[in-house]
């Protein structure tokens, strides 16, 4: 008969929160980041000359076509020989945000895209700049668009850092394998980490969008 | 909201365990085997010179070849498995495998979650670093990085003699962490002796060198707990191998060295 | 000591994308099938079952796949079956991809007019005919675009099973790069084999969006 020995994986909390800080603090950094990268990307695509068009037009195909665990490694493993050689953390975060920044790119170019013709007259009879037409005109409702789109998308790259525990990253998955080691309970450290996933995912979730209309697109 | 998914889960998964019967903790894997005419042996794949892909891409190695003689011994066919050290014991408990043939060293923790046959093959486990590096006691570790696989005795050892300023990093398989370690993610490398001879030699560019010792712990076969019959008959394949020299010749074809005294 | 030639790594590694496009199309399949009796079943009026779905998709957009991948490993394990990582692999990939397929679907039904609804079930269809003949065929031509951009992600995720120790494509190139010890050179090639794969499917799906939406 099976039994289930949850109480000596439970014992190990410290170390599972260890993994649930670090996987917070990789995600609220490459969230960051990788929005701002994507919003980049995503004027870039749509107002940039044909040269920064076509590079970044080259970088969110080439990010959105190959998994997020080469991505990785390439970097982690492959740049070292370049003579790049990144810590795991830093490495990790980059990952992450140039993962988030191609499709941020994308979801934020939809949402730029989808900006009524009346409000850019409107901005240049007024005699705006072009930057602050974009940072006061244009950026704010189109994030509160595709707000959804974007904290779905935050919260995919972050569960998709749980591979980061493959380079050694003390994670949230690395503190359920490294749990299984010492206690040799595999699938109870697995589901209670997963279980703190799925918490950390609506809570996330939840978190996202209370901030969002708050500090992000503030409607005046 | 968050409570009842808990709790659901929970009793799914407990109603499920119930429901499925399963048989209990018998001593038949040898004769399982026998009938079917298999032995699934889980060895390493990327570990050179104990289990690796040869330049055919066919498993070889100095623990690919003691897990065929014991196969052969058997006559039954071997049905090679790659595993890694984290997931070794698992696939064990979990009857992926019959017999763990992949660099396994004995200790107390291991001792409680399965049985372990006579030793066949040396190993020992140490740090190594580039020769610049200056190395000669434990504390020299302070505040370095270091690369070791998760759940090794390497990674066991370091715990308990390491200053607490060294970053141990624990990757999930033994050529991962040599990666790490050529790629100079990592300052320093815990494995086995003749890992990381075979590393340094195609990598001379890391100008790595033997440091300290950690361990000086040889290979032993991992059987599941209870499995007296089968742990018997390989115990007694051994022996026989260790007599009539051929455990030694496995030795100095794959190590370059020769047993020394195995214990028991 | 071992000399690879690059014409055996890449046949090595083209003989490994083969399991990738296995696995991705067992994935994709089985996923589809389930997705559309779940879809069935979301829209069914039947109680609970509707939420019970609604429970299972959330399971699964909201926990890692690598998680997933590890719990019905090592849990089919724990039941007493025996499974190759092929075996758990596909059946991990086949829930998950049920699941996000029957959400992409469900916002493509939610998105035909309640309307059509109103006059079919007014014609005295049944929910099965009115599924069959009015509701699906208008939902599929919305749904063709995602649903081919979702086997992006399926392939994209056939790189996690490299994780429980299946010989895809991703752990080919994991083995090469630790047996040759030249990271960068097994990585790009892997990354440009994955593009080859993946990137005609993403501009084909942009192209029926495109089209759809022209």
């Amino acid at each position: 008969m099976i039994e289930f020995d949850f109480g000596v994986v439970l014992a190990q909390w410290p170390m599972l929160a260890h993994g649930l800080v670090l996987t917070v603090a990789l995600t609220l950094a490459s969230a960051v980041l990788g929005t701002a990268l994507g919003i980049a990307c995503a004027w870039a695509r749509l107002h940039g000359g044909r040269a920064l068009r076509s590079a970044t037009s080259a970088y969110v195909e080439a990010v959105r076509n190959t998994p997020f665990i080469i991505q990785l490694f390439f970097i982690f493993f492959g740049l070292p020989s370049l003579g790049i050689r990144l810590s795991v953390e830093v490495a990790c975060v980059l990952a992450m945000v140039l993962n988030l920044g191609a499709y941020a790119c994308e979801i934020v170019r939809a949402g730029l895209q989808a900006t009524p013709k009346g409000q850019l007259e409107a901005a240049m009879s007024l005699a705006l700049t072009p930057w602050q037409t974009f940072s006061r005109v244009v950026l704010p409702p189109a994030l509160a668009r595709i707000w959804p789109a974007l904290v779905s998308q935050i919260i995919i790259v972050m569960l998709g850092s749980a591979v980061c525990g493959q380079i050694s990253a003390e994670e949230l998955s690395q503190a359920a394998n490294l749990i299984s080691s010492r206690t040799f309970r595999s699938f109870e450290s697995y589901i209670l980490v997963t279980l703190v996933y799925l918490a950390l995912a609506m809570a996330l979730r939840q978190c996202l969008n209370w901030v969002g209309p708050r500090f992000i697109f503030t409607s005046r | 909201m968050k409570f009842k998914l808990v709790s659901s889960l929970v009793s799914l998964v407990t109603t499920a365990v119930l429901t499925v019967a399963t048989p209990a903790q018998a001593d038949d894997s040898l004769n399982a085997v026998l009938a079917k005419k298999s032995i699934a042996l889980g060895v390493a794949s990327d570990f050179p010179p104990y289990g690796f892909m040869g330049p055919d891409f066919k498993l070889t190695g100095v623990d690919v070849a003691t897990a065929q003689l014991i196969a052969d011994k058997l006559g039954v066919k071997a049905e090679f498995v790659p595993v890694s050290t984290p997931n070794r014991i698992p696939y064990l408990q979990t009857k992926k495998i019959d017999l763990i043939v992949s660099a396994l060293g004995k200790n107390p923790e291991r001792e409680k979650v399965i049985d372990f046959t006579i030793a066949y093959a040396p190993f020992f486990q140490a740090v190594f670093g580039p020769k610049a590096l200056n190395i000669k006691s434990f504390d020299d570790l302070a505040g370095k990085s270091i690369a070791v696989t998760r759940g090794t005795i390497q990674d066991d050892m370091l715990q308990k003699v390491a200053p607490p300023t060294l970053k141990i990093q624990r990757f999930e398989d033994d050529s991962t962490t040599v990666a790490a370690f050529i790629s100079q993610q990592t300052q320093l490398l815990a494995t086995g002796a003749a890992v990381a001879a075979a590393a340094v030699q195609k990598n001379p560019q890391v100008q790595a060198e033997y440091k300290l010792l950690l361990k000086d712990s040889p290979n032993f076969i991992g059987v599941r707990k209870g499995e007296t019959a089968l742990l018997t008959k390989v115990n007694e394949i051994l022996r026989a191998a260790k007599a009539d020299g051929t455990l030694e010749q496995y030795s100095q074809k794959w190590l370059g060295r020769g047993t020394g005294v195995l214990p028991e | 000591m071992v000399q690879f030639a690059l014409w055996d790594i890449l046949g090595f590694l083209v003989g490994a994308m083969r399991w990738t496009v296995l696995l991705s199309l067992i994935a994709f399949a089985g996923g589809g099938l389930m997705g559309l009796a779940l879809l069935m079943l979301r829209f069914a009026k039947l109680p609970g079952v509707g939420t019970a779905v609604a429970w299972y998709v959330q399971l699964f957009q909201g926990t890692p796949l690598l998680m997933q991948l590890f719990l019905v490993y090592f849990g089919l394990a724990l039941l007493g079956w025996d499974t190759s990582p092929m075996v758990a692999a596909s059946l991990c990939l086949t829930l998950y991809a049920s699941a996000y397929l029957t959400e992409i679907w469900r916002g493509c039904v939610m998105s035909i007019p309640q309307g059509q609804w109103e006059a079919s079930s007014g014609l005295a269809l049944t929910y099965a005919q009115q599924m069959r003949h009015v509701i699906l065929p208008q939902a599929a031509r919305v749904a063709i675009a995602p649903t081919v951009g979702f086997l992006v992600q399926v392939i994209k995720g056939t790189a996690l099973a490299s994780v429980i120790g299946f010989v895809e494509l991703t752990k080919a190139g994991q083995m090469i790069s630790n047996a040759t010890y030249q990271p960068f050179m097994a990585y790009t090639l892997v990354g440009l084999m994955y593009f080859a794969l993946c990137y005609p499917l993403s501009w084909w799906s942009q192209r029926l969006e495109n089209r759809r939406l022209a």
